[in-house]
């Protein structure tokens, strides 16, 4: 648990915002590459347990591809804080600490 | 007695969630007293990870994810499950996007309503009550079309006729919503995704193993492709847009609209941005978008793919027949009473889950944002244990209204339903997301945005006018776009008193 001002808690939720976003066109990215590009490829000719590649791939692939994205987005980009309070000194310390510097 | 099997999971399932319903009245008695709408609507804030993932889950997956989807992929093949894998984003997006910053600003300025929230972001009256207003109705309409859907697989599985049916699961569903509130809601939604998931694999082992293997399954539905597709008179089921005679039946363009209507935009729901504001802390949102998209892919991918495998035992259904019908023949058909009846709970608790969560918030905009709000206004105290009759009395009212007209369901209503979904993303996607997010939005923009673009998005769809075979959803979220971003140009910027509460790194 981090502790963050009020303002420094909307920097950090705007970062995340984005990084959530990347993350979204990613999968979107991948979905559209891996479902048509592989049916233009090989067709429905190639399969996977018996089911066409393209099927398998761009949709158990686009579900855990995200499953993947999302724990990396929990584990390095989101903070843990608390929602409800705030610790207003810090943005003043720091400040402070940079004069010092 | 096949029929008398059927009904024992199922009436112990309803025992269950009723049972819930009054056990969390009388655990939250006290923190009604303290603040009664705060507990009802949003539960206090108190939602760990894993009940903030499955309610999310649960109410955003509804009768047609259990039903029509796996229906039409029965017919149209694996293009239909691409086409509903867009959903695995619909967890993750809200939660990761929306979800920290509505529980901070939330907590701040003590809302229990998405409307509380917009009110608070745009100050306008006005913009908050077309708001209140879009929900009633569109919310109102949603569970009626729920309330019909899970009636008729009742019926279509049990025997029932559909007003017993419909008038039996109704009950259940508006008496555990109106007497457990919020948390109520949220805990059956829980119980009702896990049934939702056992009922899939049950289907999904009966239609296995009645199929003689996935590779039998795979040989038969080559085979009727083929023909379809030799004759011209069925899809190709192993194509992404399932060509019949040669022409897309899922073209491109739909398949780029399908990504906002039910991916991108889905962030934009009120029934999964209110669950933002009812959340313990930032590790239960961080774990509920991990379980959220586990679970929420499991169930889209999982379930119309069965549809298509299904193709492999049910091979034809009676000419002229909806496919609406696929679900219910494979689970009364083939399966075993007791299973079947293990089973008809999934699509039953998916209509459940739907309905309860659209009741809720549906009474909290009566309640909490038009009389409460007047109340305010007027500096009137609000007493703690009037706010508690008149909640109780307005949920169990909405869900009975709900039910007799779905008794007989007149056309208009019907007919409203069908804009209900991508009605609610052309109101508010860009309201919350340009509202959290740009500090130049205002209530000019967003009343502009709100009011042009679903009047587009309903006139186009009502008179069926389209861009090439673009879903209409492009037109109502395009438009509201333009219109929003115009109209806050041409608005009063908002004050510093809005500005610092909603974007204190820009000060």
């Amino acid at each position: 648990m981090q502790k963050m001002s009020y303002k420094e808690k909307f920097v950090q939720m705007n970062k995340e915002a984005k990084a959530t976003w990347i993350v979204a066109a990613i999968i979107i990215a991948f979905w559209w590459i891996t479902g048509f590009g592989i049916y233009g490829a090989t067709g429905a000719t190639t399969t996977i347990l018996g089911m066409p590649a393209w099927f398998m791939v761009s949709c158990f692939g686009s579900w855990f591809l995200s499953i993947g994205l999302v724990w990396f987005l929990i584990t390095k980009v989101f903070v843990n804080f608390d929602l409800e309070d705030e610790a207003p000194m810090t943005d003043v310390s720091s400040k402070e600490h940079k004069e010092v510097m | 007695m096949n029929g008398f099997l059927i009904l024992v999971p199922v009436f112990i399932f309803f025992i269950i969630l009723i049972g819930l319903g009054f056990y969390i009245q009388k655990t939250s008695a006290d923190a009604r007293g303290e603040n009664y709408s705060k507990d009802y609507f949003i539960g206090g804030r108190s939602l760990g990870g894993f009940v903030l993932a499955m309610t999310l889950v649960a109410t955003y997956s509804s009768v047609s994810s259990f039903l029509s989807g796996p229906g039409v992929a029965w017919q149209k093949g694996f293009g239909w499950v691409y086409y509903a894998s867009t959903q695995v984003v619909a967890a993750f997006l809200v939660l990761g996007v929306l979800g920290k910053k509505m529980a901070v600003i939330g907590r701040k300025t003590d809302s229990v309503t998405v409307v509380d929230v917009i009110r608070q972001r745009y100050q306008s009256n006005l913009l908050a009550n077309i708001s209140a207003v879009v929900i009633i109705v569109f919310f109102t309409t949603t569970m009626l079309g729920q309330f019909i859907g899970g009636a008729q697989i009742f019926s279509a599985v049990t025997g029932l006729s559909y007003v017993h049916g419909l008038i039996f699961f109704a009950f259940v569903v508006v008496l555990y919503t109106t007497v457990g509130g919020f948390n109520a809601v949220a805990i059956t939604d829980t119980a009702c995704a896990i049934v939702m998931l056992i009922g899939m694999f049950c289907l999904g082992y009966a239609i296995i193993s009645k199929g003689g293997g996935i590779e039998n399954i795979m040989a038969t539905i080559t085979e009727a492709s083929n023909t379809a597709v030799a004759t011209g008179e069925g899809f190709n089921m192993l194509s992404p847009t399932a060509e019949k005679a040669g022409v897309a039946s899922i073209p491109v363009q739909l398949f780029i609209t399908q990504w906002m209507l039910c991916g991108v935009c889905t962030i934009g729901l009120p029934q999964s941005n209110v669950r933002c504001l009812s959340y313990k802390d930032t590790n239960s949102v961080h774990k509920a978008m991990l379980y959220g998209t586990i679970v929420v892919g499991a169930m889209m991918v999982g379930m119309h793919m069965l549809g298509v495998l299904s193709r492999g035992v049910l091979l034809q259904i009676e000419t002229g027949a909806s496919t609406d019908t696929v679900v219910p023949a494979l689970i009364s058909q083939y399966m075993h009473p007791f299973l079947a009846g293990l089973t008809i709970i999934g699509p039953l608790a998916a209509t459940m889950s739907t309905i309860s969560s659209l009741l809720i918030a549906g009474s909290s905009a009566i309640v909490k944002d038009i009389y409460m709000h007047s109340k305010e206004e007027k500096g009137e105290a609000i007493d703690q244990k009037k706010v508690g009759k008149i909640s109780i009395s307005v949920t169990a009212i909405m869900g009975i209204v709900a039910v007799l007209l779905a008794v007989n369901p007149p056309d208009i209503i019907v007919w409203i339903n069908m804009f209900a979904f991508g009605g609610l993303q052309t109101a508010f996607f860009w309201t919350m997301l340009l509202g959290l997010f740009w500090k130049k939005a205002n209530a000019t923009g967003a009343i502009w945005g709100m009011v042009g673009g679903l009047a587009a998005y309903c006139i186009t769809m009502a008179l069926k006018i389209k861009i090439g075979t673009f879903h209409n959803i492009l037109i109502g979220v395009g438009c509201a776009f333009i219109l929003f971003i115009i109209g806050s140009y041409v608005g009063k910027p908002v004050d510093d008193k809005v500005g610092k509460l909603f974007f204190p790194e820009k000060y």
